[in-house]
């Protein structure tokens, strides 16, 4: 009875506050309102027994999204006096128009609804398959088996389409006007205390429980995924106080990350043609060797676009302080 | 055993109050530097007894040792974001000399 | 035992919907970020308490992930000095 009461607030919670965030009248309390969401989306994930999706959604949703929405707002008003308490223009679309539609999508959804839970469950789900297959997957983690084994493909066109995101970004995006120092570098005294000493701690922590997760994603919840998202959160926080600036030219370095993933991905995929049967199936008694390489790759392949398009730029080299 | 439930659950209990209590002055403080006080002690407080509350109940020693690390780290995060809205507060208001304390 | 977790979780989760009061109102953005940013440490406490409640570990591993994401979050909010908004980048 107690996990109803607690799942029915959530969901009441979340419905409450998506209300509030498009119907708020001060852009900066949407802003905050999403994070908050993305914290209680995590919270759902978790109630759903899901870890791995609520690790994603926490670094990401959380992290990354929240970041890129306040420079985002931040850049919107410049001229704010206290931070930003500007207001947003009266909503174009009259009242009764968007009163109708929600309820026609509510009735469709619910309608929906009803029609699935009154299916029966089929005999043979792919996720029974998966399940009995885990051992031959070579690791022990579901869900990494199912991304990085059976089916990979969908994971190498995932990392495709964040590369293409990144291409699209540079082709859209302005030059870069001050690609120079951080904003609180120049006047040292400017930067709060407590952001050196913040960074010095949080920085190895973050590539320490990077590392973790991309272990430990074989055998439970984490992941390429994970671990790539909590880099790119790590890089975020680089960049937002100047310990890594934007630059226009994207180096060397960053090129061979930004490809390697897809290319290392492609390339064992490709020559598992000729070992074992199929394209992207794995030798036998390789596999778990492979898909940690892979993943490794996928992590930096993965961080590296993110703070990127969080950065707007087409690189980033370090600030020497 | 049935101590250290006892104990536990009076840590939650206890963990519980903070939390409240935390709330209570985040709605009810005149002022944002009240808030914030408020609101960074008691829950933190809060949180120290959810997870000692939790350490009693742990299976392995490093679990014991996973929920000590989680609260130290929710410490410093909690203390480098005090201290930096009430920076970017005080500013707002024009500074330290013009702030009534 | 159990029942005391969830209902602890159910209490914090209570709590952190009555703070949202203060995101709604304001009035200045420091009130709001500090409710959210605060909020960060009541998700924790109720990711740990389901990670009891539901016999997850990982749960752990979120919460981890959370606290050191509140400060990117902090910093974020309160990068840029005002003063030097125009003119920087």
């Amino acid at each position: 009875m107690i996990d109803w009461t607690f799942d029915l607030l959530l969901a009441g919670g979340l419905l409450g506050l998506a209300w509030q965030i498009v119907a708020s009248r001060i852009l900066f309390r949407s802003v905050v309102l999403f994070i908050v969401f993305g914290l209680l989306m995590a919270v759902t994930w978790a109630r759903l027994a899901a870890p791995d999706l609520a690790l994603a959604e926490a670094a990401i949703g959380a992290g990354i999204t929240g970041a890129l929405l306040l420079s985002a707002y931040r850049a919107l008003l410049p001229d704010r006096d206290d931070g930003g308490e500007g207001g947003s223009p009266p909503p174009a679309v009259p009242p009764w128009a968007a009163v109708g539609v929600a309820v026609l999508v509510g009735v469709l959804i619910a309608g929906i609804g009803w029609a699935v839970v009154g299916l029966e469950p089929p005999e043979q789900t792919a996720g029974r398959l998966a399940l009995a297959k885990l051992e031959a997957s070579g690791v022990e983690n579901p869900v990494t088996a199912v991304l990085l084994n059976f089916r990979s493909i969908d994971t190498l066109s995932e990392v495709v389409v964040l590369f293409v995101a990144f291409l699209a970004a540079r082709v859209v995006a302005q030059d870069l006007v001050h690609a120079g120092p951080g904003d609180w570098l120049r006047a040292s005294r400017r930067e709060p205390l407590l952001v050196q000493p913040l960074i010095a701690f949080i920085a190895p922590m973050t590539v320490l429980a990077a590392g973790y997760l991309l272990w430990a994603g074989a055998s439970q919840p984490g992941g390429a995924f994970q671990a790539g998202a909590v880099l790119a959160a790590l890089g975020v926080l680089l960049r937002l106080t100047g310990r890594l600036r934007p630059t226009e030219e994207t180096s060397l370095p960053e090129r061979l990350v930004l490809v390697g993933g897809l290319v290392l991905f492609s390339a064992i995929g490709l020559a598992s043609a000729g070992v074992a049967s199929a394209v992207l199936e794995y030798p036998p008694g390789w596999a778990y060797e492979l898909i940690l390489l892979i993943e490794t790759a996928l992590t930096l392949a993965i961080a590296l676009p993110l703070v990127l398009l969080f950065s707007g730029s087409g690189g980033l080299r370090g600030e020497v302080r | 055993m049935a101590l250290l439930d006892a104990l536990s659950a009076g840590l939650l209990l206890l963990g519980g109050l903070f939390f409240l209590t935390g709330t209570v002055g985040l709605l009810r403080f005149p002022g944002v530097f009240d808030r914030l006080h408020a609101l960074t002690k008691a829950d933190n407080l809060g949180l120290g007894c959810v997870v000692a509350a939790l350490i009693l109940q742990a299976e392995t020693g490093w679990v014991a040792a996973k929920l000590v690390l989680i609260w130290m780290l929710a410490l410093i995060a909690a203390t480098v974001s005090a201290h930096l809205i009430a920076r970017f507060s005080l500013r707002a208001r024009g500074g330290a000399r013009r702030t009534p304390p | 035992m159990q029942m005391l977790y969830l209902g602890l979780a159910v209490f914090l989760l209570l709590n952190l919907l009555a703070g949202l009061w203060r995101v709604h109102r304001g009035p200045t953005a420091a009130d709001r970020m500090l409710a959210a940013l605060l909020f960060g440490t009541t998700t924790v406490a109720v990711l740990l308490l389901l990670a009891e409640a539901m016999g997850l570990p990982a749960l752990r591993d979120v919460a981890l992930l959370f606290v050191v994401l509140a400060a990117v979050i902090a910093v974020a909010f309160t990068r840029v000095p005002r003063r030097f908004e125009k003119g920087e980048e």
